[in-house]
């Protein structure tokens, strides 16, 4: 689901000035989409909409949830807050409690509710973490509410696949009709992604751990299936008690198992970081692996009180960002994000909010007047083709998912924060 | 023939089951207890030809449960006194490793420090955490308990809780809400030695070290001093204890202020061995030392410790053999076995009842 980290950092911003089509010189760079969308009606739309997002804007994701509201805001401000002639109106919710340190499922619910009662609200951005999409998801489903996902990855809510539970995604649509999207490749590449990974780097066992929730279990599932695909053993695939003092226990298991490596499905919040601390010590050579859940500065930065130096030397992660110079539109979207906050370095996920208010604002505009509505701005969504975006081309299919796939391998800077290596190119 | 055979039957069964009962009641307890470590030990005698790895499980829950030892001392000496939960126990623990932690950075302790830097900086944050977890418990007992001693039982107990939240709170604005790694000064989990197949790391001796003498000091201060008399006697009757000139109130200061210490001790151990700190660990730590204080016989030192001991080494087993998403659900159903069988817990409670 999504989570990393202030990986942007040791970004080598320079080279890859890829030719870049230029845009608008005021910064309404990147994005210019929905070619294929129609242009609905005769004269321009006009009225007032609400588009909110909600994110975990505390605890370990922080760094990256406050760059992607900077980036939704972004996005905002170049467009002059209109879609066509209609104005746009956004607010951001948080769906974390200093108390929980990350999302809160009280804080989701009542975000989602808060939203569907607001009659101009006709797009949600959120969740960052896919259990709290779980539970948002149908209340918005329920009163026809688009949702559109910067960091959702896992598989059942969107689709029926290997590593989805039973019931899924049906279940979180109750009304039958899907409202959900996402504009991240979900867990069936990344699961794939990681075992290529491992793989290539020597791994022949593999000792998995997961948190048990609807992100992590679903994911640690997905690493069995496809490393079951590319003949890769599994010693064992255990659910944790996440607020456990230590695992002491479940390492000692894995070194009676004779795991070389190690990977924990699962969110920091979990108790990533004493497992991976716990499993580093039982075994001492395994190298460590992790998903987007744990690949975060506030994880593997020992100065944001993440996993030590000497383990995050032997960790690697995988996160559906890459280096913003990566990306079509990267370079454009860095001058432009570095001159509205004076960052040079966002984080990756900056990009994700930032696409996803644009894929908004251009969703409304093609709809023209029915993007005023619930179910015309839906309807458009679900519409989306060969979008021109910032991330680069790409089309939402008929169960909300990306047809993107890149994923982004990262290890440890000499700074503490996630340093981009590669793009992994991971067939699911 | 039918009506002469008959009596016999009855009373032949009757016996029968009296020492099925007997046996069950006698050693029942001991047959609950050793369950899973002979079980997992006839595993591993079938499987690998020896018990190291059983023998790894009970090493390391020794070294954990000996944690929850020392904090089950501090619940199982307050209650012993006054009867009263401190359910604000386990979050003073907390306070005491955030304490700790606070201190290094303070003193500059680092991975970096040499041995005797960190000796006498790892001494110094002993004494400010027990002093300052010791000062905290006894500040809570002026303020909400002594002015409830003789309002219903009810009323300390709902503010020890609420100094819980209050403590957990003060943790959370502190280091905020995500669990918060700490520097491993000792290289806590570097093995030391390996003895019989148990791999012995730096946090094990630790934890045995500090916890065993300290529990020695406490029961031999409690057994032979003045101090310590006075405090026995004001468990089993204050009333009659302030006849005999002892100052009551006072004792019980002292007995938070020993109970306040040893959570602090127990603070910097834990930040030590695990070094994750989290305002929620009290809370979970909490639950557990008191679960092991029940166990062994509320109001006992000895049976907290054994509590603490026994609990360490379940979950760890369970940990490693069962799956940590069990571990919960087997400690408990292990507390509730142990209570059917001995109510009044492993050692026996010392408490007014209990006499």
């Amino acid at each position: 689901m999504f989570i990393r980290s202030k990986a942007a950092l040791a970004f080598a911003i320079p080279a890859l000035v890829t030719g870049l089509a230029a845009c608008g010189d005021d910064g309404d760079t990147a994005a210019k989409s929905t070619p294929n969308a129609p242009a609905a009606g005769g004269g321009q739309a006009t009225g007032e909409v609400n588009v909110y997002s909600s994110l975990p804007l505390q605890g370990a994701s922080k760094d990256q949830t406050n760059a992607m509201v900077d980036g939704i805001k972004l996005a905002l401000e170049q467009a002059d807050s209109k879609a066509g002639g209609v104005t746009v109106k956004y607010e951001s919710l948080d769906d974390s409690t200093a108390q929980a340190g990350t999302w809160d499922p009280n804080q989701v619910a009542s975000n989602a509710r808060k939203v569907a009662q607001d009659r101009k609200a006709v797009a949600y951005i959120g969740e960052f973490n896919s259990g709290a999409s779980a539970l948002s998801i149908p209340i918005l489903n329920q009163v026809g509410i688009a949702q559109i996902s910067p960091a959702n990855t896992a598989v059942g809510l969107t689709t029926n696949e290997p590593g989805s539970e039973k019931g899924e995604p049906q279940k979180y649509q109750p009304t039958g009709k899907k409202t959900y999207s996402r504009i991240v490749p979900r867990d069936t590449i990344q699961g794939a992604a990681l075992v290529t990974q491992m793989k290539s780097d020597g791994c022949t066992k593999v000792g998995v751990a997961n948190d048990k929730e609807v992100y992590g279990a679903g994911l640690a599932r997905l690493i069995e299936i496809k490393a079951k695909e590319q003949n890769l053993t599994i010693t064992s695939n255990a659910g944790i008690q996440k607020d456990a003092a230590n695992f002491r226990g479940v390492a000692s298991k894995l070194k009676s198992e004779g795991a070389d490596c190690f990977v924990f499905a699962g969110v920091t919040a979990n108790g990533g970081i004493q497992i991976y601390k716990d499993v580093a010590a039982a075994l001492p050579d395994a190298k460590l692996y992790g998903p987007d859940g744990v690949c975060e500065s506030g994880f593997t930065n020992p100065e944001k009180k993440g996993i030590p130096e000497s383990v995050g030397k032997r960790f690697k992660c995988t996160v559906a960002t890459l280096d913003l110079t990566s990306y079509p539109g990267g370079q454009q979207f860095l001058k432009a994000f570095s001159e509205a906050y004076d960052e040079d370095n966002p984080d990756p996920y900056a990009i994700y909010g930032y696409e996803a208010m644009r894929l908004v604002l251009d969703t409304i505009e093609a709809a023209g007047q029915a993007g005023t509505t619930r179910e015309g701005f839906l309807a458009q969504l679900f519409k989306t083709k060969d979008r021109d975006s910032v991330l680069g081309t790409y089309s939402i299919d008929e169960n909300g998912d990306t047809t993107l796939t890149d994923y982004g391998l990262y290890t440890v800077g000499p700074d503490g924060d996630p340093k981009y290596e590669s793009t992994i190119k991971a067939a699911s | 023939m039918a009506t002469t055979d008959a009596p016999p039957l009855p009373s032949a069964a009757a016996p029968a089951r009296n020492i099925f009962a007997e046996l069950l009641s006698k050693y029942g307890l001991f047959a609950v207890l050793l369950a899973l470590p002979v079980f997992y030990g006839i595993k591993d005698l079938r499987d690998q030809g020896d018990l190291s790895p059983l023998a790894t499980n009970i090493f390391q829950g020794l070294s954990n449960g000996s944690i929850w030892a020392l904090i089950a001392v501090g619940y199982t000496l307050v209650y012993g006194i006054i009867e009263l939960i401190n359910f604000a126990h386990g979050e003073n623990f907390m306070i005491g490793s955030f304490v700790s932690a606070g201190l290094w950075g303070t003193l500059g302790l680092t991975l970096a420090t040499g041995p005797l830097g960190l000796v006498l900086g790892l001494l110094l944050t002993l004494i400010v955490a027990m002093v300052t977890c010791g000062s905290l418990n006894v500040m809570i007992e002026k303020v909400a308990y002594r002015p409830l001693r003789s309002a219903p039982k009810l009323a300390p107990l709902i503010t020890a809780v609420g100094f819980s939240f209050i403590l957990q709170n003060v943790g959370l604005l502190w280091l905020g809400g995500s669990p918060a790694g700490v520097p491993d000064l000792l290289r806590a989990q570097d093995e030391v030695a390996t003895i019989i197949g148990i791999r012995v790391q730096r946090a094990d001796i630790l934890a045995i070290l500090v916890t065993i003498p300290l529990v020695i000091a406490m029961v031999t201060f409690i057994n032979k001093s003045r101090l310590g008399k006075a405090m026995r006697a004001t468990a089993q009757d204050p009333d009659a204890a302030r006849l005999q000139g002892i100052n009551v109130d006072t004792t019980i200061s002292l007995t938070f202020l020993i109970g306040g210490m040893l959570a602090g001790a127990a603070g910097l151990i834990y930040a030590l061995y695990q070094t994750t700190i989290w305002f929620f660990q009290g809370f979970q730590a909490g639950l557990i030392a008191f679960t092991a204080a029940v166990m062994g016989g509320i109001g006992n030192l000895k049976g907290a410790v054994l509590g603490g001991l026994i609990i360490g080494v379940i979950q760890q087993i369970s940990d490693s053999r069962i799956g940590s998403e069990w571990t919960p659900a087997i400690v408990f159903g292990y507390l509730v076995l142990v209570m059917v069988f001995r109510p009044q817990g492993l050692i026996g409670e010392e408490t007014r009842e209990a006499g």
